[in-house]
């Protein structure tokens, strides 16, 4: 359908210059609202700090944006915390009358240019404004998950809750200049806070056993569970050939997947904004349709679109 | 209580532990044996950035600390991979003996930018009696969660009724004076229990009341039990002004209690404080309370954390 937002058009919003990255739904009455990531400009040393906010989307016409935040939902954590420079990317959930947020919240190290734990928040004004739930992080590094823990999505079925996320599994040394491996796992939960992982990795590689794998998207339809997820190779994926295209699997029963990124049935675009890499799907069952928010190059720079999907007997008519 | 102290046992400088060592052989902790003391610290060397790493050597002495009769001659136990939570050092390291393997509970230290540090609690085992040891995962087993944001080390790990606890130090705030100063960390003591030493559930409380205000650095627990008691002996300083102010410097602090959840501190009970002159006479901290061979004995660091070595004390009354 297109492209729903482009950031860079945005003005009078210091912290929102370029970039609205891991698009991610919560449905009102009238309109939808995605939350996403941006950033300011970079500062002298070239170094970025994300922010997450939003824009409401008319429920009968999603290309039609209708609102958007004042402020970032958040501000970024105290010295030394390990959000200090980011919250990215924000995953939300209704909880009787509060919303959940879970993000990845970033830090600067010395050795690598960064790492990323779990962190959660609330709020009580409909996904406005939330506060944190501590200082620190609700996820962090442990024995199996050593390095960072990122992009987590969270979804409740039945009594259980769901959180998929991204774990490191090492720093690539590429000559002085570290790049990070990571692949998509879970964690499963009575309350929302005390989670306990699954330790292993949820696909099997297709590029390379460095394949990077992010963005687990996972939603219930007809009786299966989908994942669309996006990969890319570790090293040199600035390189049009080496970076984001959007993955799928399926699962019966959440532990075991089948990958089959040939029925994603979305890549890239001839020419336009989403023409070199597609990342970060996040697919929403809306009134009938299924819809999935992407984004376009350079990880979500320009912004990010929405396709719909269409069913199968329609697409097979159009043979 | 009162502390005979014995001396320095250990000067750095005259041993040979690690290539490139430095000085500082800080947070001596030890591990019996029926016919030898075996005592773990961290020594220090040079990166190729002319930043220290502390690195884990041990020293064995004989049953009455009468002399040094081995000692290790590389790394007890390998630093981190690039980007893990122990890549830049480990600092200290607390031993405890299940059934056959001996558990290394380590601090690892890893560089962040906009403060110096962070650091979490891993777990190394060792099969050969504590010679070498093989880490539990790349990760820690226990780091920051939402109410302790980061700086979680010190472990200190014992069996109290078939249950393992943890006593170990958690940071509350970094404090930035200015812009061209390094921010100062404050951090308290915290407790957890286990049945494994790997999942650990943390209690909920403040486990040591403040001396010096809100601001005061609390580091390395230790607890013993005895006389239907535990006690605990940590060390104690100002959150700034530190490293070479004496007033302000690390002291050894005592507390006391009967359930493991309340406690009474009491430092006047330490029974340990500045000698008048020599390599203590400056700083007091990293203390480690043992039995062995029918006594309580206590080692620990002076001047400078303990780049000049480490001290033994015994308990002559309690």
């Amino acid at each position: 359908m297109g492209r729903v937002f482009d950031p860079t058009a945005v003005v009078g919003r210091s912290w929102l210059r370029e970039f609205a990255q891991a698009p991610a739904t919560l449905v009102f009455d009238d309109f939808v609202r995605v939350y996403f990531s941006c950033r300011p400009p970079a500062d002298r040393n070239g170094q970025y700090v994300s922010y997450s906010a939003y824009v409401d989307l008319d429920r009968a016409n999603l290309m039609q944006v209708v609102g958007m935040a004042d402020a970032p939902i958040m501000g970024l954590g105290d010295l030394g915390t390990f959000d200090e420079f980011g919250v990215y990317p924000v995953s939300v959930i209704r909880d009787g009358d509060r919303v959940l947020a879970y993000y990845g919240g970033w830090a600067r190290c010395e050795s690598v240019p960064f790492t990323v734990a779990i962190g959660a928040a609330e709020s009580r004004d409909g996904g406005v404004s939330f506060f944190r739930l501590g200082k620190g992080p609700l996820l962090a590094s442990n024995a199996s998950d050593p390095f960072v823990l990122s992009g987590p999505k969270v979804r409740r079925f039945g009594d259980l809750w769901y959180l998929w996320y991204v774990a490191g599994t090492a720093w690539l040394e590429n000559d002085g200049k570290p790049e990070a491996v990571y692949k998509i796992r879970m964690a499963t939960s009575t309350d929302g806070l005390h989670w306990s992982r699954t330790g292993r990795n949820l696909l099997e590689n297709r590029l390379e056993a460095n394949e990077c794998q992010a963005s687990p998207d996972v939603f219930h339809y007809r009786d299966r569970y989908h994942m669309f997820f996006c990969y890319k190779y570790s090293l040199d994926f600035r390189n049009n050939h080496r970076g984001y295209r959007i993955g799928y699997a399926v699962s019966d029963d959440l532990l075991t997947w089948a990958r089959d990124d040939a029925e994603a049935g979305i890549d890239i675009s001839a020419s336009g904004w989403d023409d070199q890499s597609i990342a970060y799907p996040h697919v929403f069952e809306l009134d009938g349709s299924l819809y999935m928010l992407y984004l376009g190059n350079q990880v979500g720079r320009y912004g990010f679109g929405l396709a719909k999907s269409v069913p199968q007997a329609e697409a097979a008519d159009c043979r | 209580m009162k502390w005979r102290r014995l001396g320095r046992i250990l000067d750095p400088s005259e041993v040979k532990l690690i290539d490139g060592q430095c000085g500082y052989a800080q947070s001596p902790q030890a591990l019996p044996f029926d016919d030898f003391v075996r005592v773990y610290f961290s020594t220090r060397i040079r990166d190729r950035h002319g930043m220290f790493v502390s690195q884990v050597a041990y020293v064995d002495f004989d049953r009455d600390f009468s002399r040094i009769v081995d000692h290790s001659r590389e790394a007890v136990i390998r630093l981190g991979r690039l980007g893990s939570f122990d890549e830049h050092g480990i600092f200290p390291m607390n031993l405890l003996r299940v059934g056959e393997k001996v558990y290394a509970f380590t601090t690892g230290w890893s560089r962040r930018r906009s403060v110096a540090v962070d650091a979490a609690i891993g777990l190394a085992v060792s099969s050969d009696g504590g010679v070498t040891f093989e880490k539990y995962g790349d990760g820690p087993i226990f780091s920051a969660s939402l109410d302790q944001p980061f700086l979680v080390g010190d472990a200190f790990v014992a069996l109290f009724n078939d249950e393992f606890h943890m006593w170990y130090i958690y940071g509350t705030k970094w404090i930035r004076h200015s812009s061209n100063e390094q921010p100062e960390r404050v951090y308290k003591i915290g407790h957890a229990r286990s049945m494994d030493c790997i999942d650990w559930v943390r209690s909920d409380h403040r486990v040591i009341a403040d001396k010096l205000g809100s601001d005061e650095c609390q580091a390395l627990p230790t607890v013993v039990r005895f006389n239907d008691r535990y006690h605990m002996w940590f060390c104690y300083r100002h959150a700034t002004d530190f490293r070479s102010n004496p007033a302000r410097g690390y002291r050894i602090a005592y507390a006391s209690s009967e359930d493991m959840v309340s406690w009474r501190r009491n430092d006047e009970d330490a029974g340990i404080d500045l000698s008048p002159n020599g390599w203590d006479s400056e700083m007091l901290c990293y203390p480690h309370v043992f039995h062995h061979a029918g006594k309580l004995w206590m080692l620990y660091n002076g001047n400078e954390f303990g780049r000049f070595g480490f001290g033994l004390a015994v308990l002559e009354d309690c």
